[in-house]
């Protein structure tokens, strides 16, 4: 008989596992905070609960409850994600074929076209010009895809030509204003005469790799733009004469001639930058972070990103981060567009920088943060990324675009193959990506 | 009695298959099928059956064919370096005549540490400003690129994935060697048989079916290398470490498409499968034929 009620424990137990797969209907009651009277509306966040964001995100849904309380109620989950963007993604894959799209979720700027296009997310209910004009440009631009506003994001990002003061100072080099940039020319000359100079600290002019990831693109897609070239179309769906177009090829041979002339190391070298041996390198905002705390012996200065030659201050610069969206499923687009601005608004943002460091989305808030004001590099990271931010390529097939473009630089700058045949090759991959679009 | 062992064991085996069904033979089912489809995974609802069109345009696909060239290589490098590396370390300790206990540990702590970890680890190692390029330099050899190299990264990732993986089957063969009867290689002795006879003769016939497991396994398992490239190299320089089973993820989870990338399974899956089946026919056919000349002679 216990031998009978053991078996039966163990088949209970299993079924319990599935039941655990079956969508939950929340009551009111059901979760702390929770009145009747109510809407409920969930929301997916694609970071730990435990970190800095996380509790970032947390406590901007307890003031959003506290702030509607008796109209909405606002329900986090935190769906960690690993590096390669696994786990959250596979999370809402799942869910787009099983249903169960919380009513608002998270996603990765660039992918803001894809879940559009797919209708995983739906167009925002309408803003007003000023609860819109509060963000900066390129937060707009990330979440507009067909001309309809699908995704605000609390955080932006940036990317910093940084300098070091010292050795530019040794070279007699002086850096322009921010309207002024380098061209690639004059930058070319200006690495040429710090060749001897690095040469003597067993040392590279510019500290830069082109890592697979999403970083390359990041990084150095504003040489295409502020060379006249585009990866894309304006609608998103056609790759050929745009990413391998004469200019860009162009942009390619420029990185070549870098890696050639040995401005740069070929393999990456840990710390070139930090430990003085380079002049310049490209990286994200929070290297000024751990310039400032990790390595206060550099001299750290952020210079204006470098432009093509015949620039006429059109936007170039690097920008984008995560960003929240409305899902095709919510039936409460009113509710779940009050959460978006909400998560997205200035409170947030200088919340989000507090805690995790990370750059805000809106004007007010970086007024607000005291450091934009006074430290000259963060400074000008805020007002490159305000007059000069330009969003990622806005395709439905943006991963495609993302890897082919990290692969043609790894072919043809570091490799030393035909630039033109190594884009048009990836011109064929992503029109075969493109192919689902253009069918019809 | 006998129907209620039966059905006493239908309530124990009854769990397991219900799990196994669900997360291994339906997802089996499902890919399957799937690889007929154009199945895309941010839009479902468009799914459209394709019949073999997929499976025809894989291999048209350059990467597709390069992915599975570099798997095969990865394969050819890591297969008879993995097998004879931990035969002869199993065969060094089991001689080891102090810290027989150390060796085994250390040899085989690789194997327990994550992949992620390890893969991490050797980049270090690799770096052009590591400890192997300033050991190198030392002895007057150039910084060597490696893992930054289209040439040198994919013999990089697989002498690694040896020196990480070979721990385990250094512990089957020990087993394996400890089993043999010591009375044969005393009767050895006193014919005079030299080390290399003994080992040709006693040691390797002995370990023989041993030696087709380990052969097996660590073919399967080179064959599914995707941690190694992924955190190292990413695939690169220029695809030259991009493997099947990466090609598949990037597929299906990265570009979303999973008709395509069931494709690639189901065809990798038949591959290796169809490999394994000939393996298993030509190391027993040789068994077979020892026996028969042992047979004759007597």
């Amino acid at each position: 008989m216990k031998k009978r009620l053991l078996c039966l424990a163990c088949v209970l137990a299993a079924l319990g596992t599935l039941a655990g797969c079956q969508k939950k209907e929340v009551r009111p009651g059901d979760v702390e905070g929770y009145d009747p009277g109510e809407t409920y509306l969930s929301i997916w966040v694609h970071s730990i609960e435990d970190t800095e964001e996380g509790q970032a995100y947390k406590k901007s849904v307890e003031s959003f409850n506290e702030a509607y309380n008796g109209q909405y109620f606002a329900d986090i989950e935190f769906i960690p994600r690993n590096d390669s963007g696994g786990g959250y993604s596979d999370k809402i894959n799942a869910s787009v074929m099983a249903g169960g799209l919380p009513d608002v979720l998270t996603v990765d700027g660039p992918n803001v076209a894809a879940y559009a296009a797919n209708g995983i997310i739906q167009p925002l209910a309408e803003l007003t010009e000023e609860e819109k004009s509060a963000y900066l440009t390129s937060i707009i631009e990330q979440g507009t895809y067909d001309d309809k506003l699908y995704a605000l994001g609390v955080m932006e990002s940036s990317v910093g030509l940084y300098y070091n003061k010292a050795i530019l100072k040794e070279a007699g080099i002086e850096v322009p204003d921010p309207d002024h940039p380098w061209t690639r020319t004059e930058f070319l000359e200006i690495l040429e005469q710090l060749k001897p100079v690095m040469d003597e600290k067993n040392g590279y002019p510019i500290d830069m790799t082109f890592p697979v990831g999403e970083a390359s693109i990041y990084y150095y897609a504003p040489f295409i733009w502020s060379n006249g070239g585009e990866l894309v179309s304006e609608d998103g769906l056609t790759v050929d004469g745009f990413f391998n177009s004469q200019e860009n090829v162009q942009t390619m041979q420029y990185f070549r001639n870098i890696v050639e002339k040995k401005y740069m190391s070929e393999a990456p070298i840990e710390n070139l930058f930090e430990s003085g041996r380079a002049a310049f390198k490209f990286d994200g905002a929070w290297e000024v972070n751990t310039i400032y705390n990790s390595y206060p012996d550099i001299e750290l200065g952020v210079a204006p990103y470098i432009v093509g030659d015949d620039w006429s201050g059109e936007r170039y610069t690097p920008t984008g981060s995560w960003a929240f969206a409305a899902s095709s499923g919510t039936e409460n687009i009113q509710g779940a567009t009050e959460l978006v601005k909400w998560m997205s608004g200035v409170e947030s943002g200088i919340r989000i920088w507090e805690m995790a460091k990370n750059f805000p989305s809106t004007y007010e808030a970086f007024e607000n943060i005291e450091i934009f004001q006074t430290d000259e590099n963060y400074g000008a990271l805020y007002r490159q990324l305000s007059d000069y931010g330009h969003p990622r390529p806005k395709t439905p097939v943006y991963p495609q675009v993302s890897t082919s473009f990290q692969e043609v630089l790894e072919s043809a700058a570091l490799g030393g193959k035909d630039a033109k045949t190594e884009m048009d090759k990836s011109v064929e991959r992503i029109n075969g990506k493109l192919e689902r679009y253009t069918r019809e | 009695m006998k129907r209620k062992n039966s059905i006493m064991g239908m309530a124990f085996f009854g769990p397991a298959l219900v799990l196994l069904t669900l997360f291994l033979f339906l997802p089996m089912v499902l890919t399957f099928g799937f690889s007929f489809t154009d199945y895309f995974a941010l839009n479902p609802e468009l799914t459209h059956f394709v019949g073999l069109e997929n499976y025809l345009n894989i291999f048209k696909d350059e990467l597709f064919v390069k992915s599975f060239l570099n798997t095969v290589k990865f394969v050819l490098i890591i297969v008879p370096l993995q097998c004879g590396g931990a035969l002869l370390l199993a065969m060094a300790i089991n001689r080891a005549a102090h810290c027989k206990k150390y060796f085994k540990v250390a040899f085989f702590i690789p194997v327990v540490m994550s992949l992620a970890v390890v893969s991490t680890l050797w980049m270090q190692i690799y770096s052009p400003e590591g400890i192997l390029n300033t050991l190198l330099g030392q002895i007057g050899i150039q910084t060597q690129p490696f893992i930054h190299s289209a040439d040198q990264a994919l013999p990089s990732i697989a002498i690694m994935s040896v020196w990480q993986g070979m721990g385990y089957q250094m512990i089957i063969f020990l087993g394996g060697l400890q089993n043999i009867n010591p009375a044969l290689y005393e009767a050895a002795e006193m014919d005079h048989a030299t080390s290399w006879k003994k080992f040709k003769d006693i040691t390797l016939p002995e370990l023989k079916p041993l030696c087709v497991f380990v052969f097996i396994t660590v073919t399967i398992g080179a064959f599914r290398m995707l941690v190694q490239p992924m955190v190292m190299t990413g695939g690169g320089p220029d695809h030259s470490t991009y493997t099947i089973v990466y090609d598949i993820y990037e597929t299906g989870t990265v570009n979303w498409e999973m008709g395509l990338a069931s494709t690639m399974a189901i065809v990798f899956t038949i591959f290796v499968v169809v490999l394994t089946i000939i393996q298993n026919i030509l190391t027993k056919d040789k068994e077979g034929k020892h026996v028969n000349k042992k047979a004759k002679k007597n």
